[in-house]
């Protein structure tokens, strides 16, 4: 697995998608901090973030609609399908390196911590609870993306489906708030992916909401790796 | 070392290939002929493991593709048509990646993709991204790729489509130097290029398996083998005459094609059993004192194999086909 996260991180950063995303979560984040934050005067980041899981489903898809699109392209899917390597190693390890990727955006947006700091009072609680909720619902959405990546031939596709996916999602939302309907509000609500989100933006930290993240990641990995294993030997 | 068992490829309700048997054994060259869509791919496919059958199975080195693919996969080395490349990779991070995924061990890696960059030509290029390659060097490094913990069985899918006749000529010898240690089959359109590399053909038609057999054979088994050409010292009418009058032959026609000398002639003889019809116009030559120049076998060439099989829709039944 190692050797496969090792090639796509590398890959990451000699093409432009690695740049790209850093770059367009940077920009997100940095256009929520100066509104909550700094126009705003507060001292946690419950607002930037809580406005950065809503829109965060528009930049996840650059980050993993090459995955298995582009190995598709260029016919290297089945050197990997007849290597060594099991389909378990091939999907973990290119969710490991989008994983990765999405850190060290992540870990950037520690400055705002330190301005904060310095300028004010920073709720480090609260912030770390911040920290962890998007870094739960990141990981969950690069799971899904990396499962529609699976499903698609270029990567434009597997942006689109991946797009449409979280976004349906996201806002799963406002359909559950609004629609009263026995069985299915709850089924709804159970979908609404920045449902437990928002409790990590107040401060609470439950491990209830953390099982559903990596709950839902595993789901649609597995997804990805029966699909795979479908495709293999058709 | 090969043996393909039944192989059937269905698509839909389409059949690609159907009920193909064959047997490859250790160090020959194979090359695989057919028109467009004949099933080439498919089975090559089939055997490297990139596509499992609808029906039968390969068997590679006693290890069955179907039942045990890790096994049998790792015994091949397979440069599909499309060369898979990670052309954002230096030449050398990508032989090195695949070293890795290939499983073989770290402390030997750096000298087996040396030696191999060596063997394919691609050291002087190894620094380089394989996006900026030319057509010819990405070739070589997809067979450096194909070559990478030297699998005994070595799989080419056209592999002289879109290069420049340098280029071909660089590529098939290194498949000629390839074949001296490696179990070689070659699919190609070109088919000087396989009488050149190859022993032994295999020729493919709308997914059927229609002949297997040395290219000698092939030309020496054809129905028409009792045609043959002659030269002659002498008039022309009287050596045609005498020609029609041997016991055996059916028709003489006079060679064209053959530039002779003034008082020299040339036919073509269409004869029923080649042997003993030689014999008789050799006498009836000899008591005329018509001196023979030449008399030789009608070859066939390759070409004329491949049109005659493929539009004879799949009947050929003296070469070794289906060897079940």
């Amino acid at each position: 697995m190692k050797f496969i996260i090792k090639k796509e991180i590398s890959a990451y950063f000699q093409t432009p998608f690695g740049f790209v995303f850093v770059g367009m979560f940077l920009l997100l984040s940095g256009i929520t901090f100066s509104t909550y934050n700094l126009m705003g005067g507060s001292g946690d980041l419950n607002g930037m973030f809580g406005l950065l899981g809503n829109i965060s489903f528009m930049i996840f898809p650059i980050l993993t609609m090459k995955l298995f699109a582009e190995e598709r392209k260029n016919g290297t899917e089945n050197v990997l399908l007849t290597s060594k390597l099991s389909i378990t190693d091939i999907v973990v390890g290119k969710y490991i390196s989008a994983v990765f990727v999405f850190v060290v955006a992540l870990l950037a947006t520690v400055v705002y911590v330190g301005i904060i700091a310095t300028y004010g009072y920073a709720n480090y609680g609260g912030i770390i609870a911040s920290y962890l909720g998007f870094f739960l619902l990141g990981i969950t959405m690069i799971a899904v993306c990396v499962f529609t990546s699976s499903l698609a031939d270029n990567q434009v596709t597997a942006a689109i489906a991946s797009f449409g996916i979280l976004f349906l999602l996201v806002m799963m939302q406002s359909f559950s708030s609004s629609i009263q309907i026995p069985v299915l509000t709850p089924v709804l609500s159970a979908l609404a992916i920045t449902v437990p989100y928002d409790e990590f933006t107040r401060g609470i930290f439950r491990a209830g909401p953390v099982c559903y993240y990596i709950g839902i990641s595993i789901f649609f990995l597995f997804l990805a790796i029966k699909n795979l294993e479908r495709k293999k030997f058709d | 070392m090969i043996e393909a068992i039944g192989l059937t490829r269905h698509y839909g309700d389409k059949r690609g290939v159907s009920d193909i048997n064959f047997k490859i054994e250790k160090g020959e060259i194979i090359g695989l002929l057919g028109p467009n869509g004949a099933g080439k791919s498919t089975i090559m496919k089939m055997i490297t493991g990139y596509m499992a059958p609808s029906e039968g199975t390969v068997v590679i080195d006693g290890s069955d593709i179907v039942k045990d693919r890790k096994k049998a996969t790792s015994k091949i080395g397979f440069l599909p048509e499309i060369v898979p490349l990670y052309t954002e990779m230096r030449v050398e991070d990508y032989l090195y990646f695949l070293s890795e995924i290939k499983g073989i061990k770290k402390k030997a890696r750096k000298a087996h993709i040396v030696n191999i960059m060596e063997l394919v030509k691609v050291i002087d290029v190894k620094d380089r991204l394989i996006k900026n390659l030319s057509k010819g060097y990405r070739q070589r490094v997809g067979m450096a790729g194909a070559l990478i913990g030297l699998p005994e069985i070595l799989i080419f899918d056209e592999p002289t489509v879109g290069l420049d006749p340098k280029q071909i000529t660089q590529v098939r010898d290194l498949i000629k130097k390839l074949s001296e240690k490696h179990t070689v089959i070659l699919s190609s359109h070109i088919l000087s290029e396989i009488t050149m590399i190859c022993e032994k053909v295999m020729i493919v038609n709308n997914g059927k398996l229609i002949a297997v057999d040395t290219v000698e054979n092939l030309s020496s088994n054809r129905n028409d083998n009792g045609n043959f050409l002659i030269s002659l010292k002498g008039d022309n009418a009287r050596a045609k005459e005498l020609l029609l009058s041997a016991e055996g032959v059916v028709s003489v026609e006079t060679d064209t094609e053959t530039v002779l000398q003034d008082g020299f002639c040339a036919f073509k003889v269409k004869a029923e059993a080649e042997t003993k019809v030689r014999e008789n116009i050799f006498s009836i030559m000899a008591k005329e004192n018509m001196a023979i120049i030449e008399l030789s076998t009608q070859r066939h060439s390759l070409e004329d194999i491949f049109l005659q099989l493929t539009s004879e829709a799949g009947s050929y039944s003296e070469s070794k086909v289906a060897q079940k």
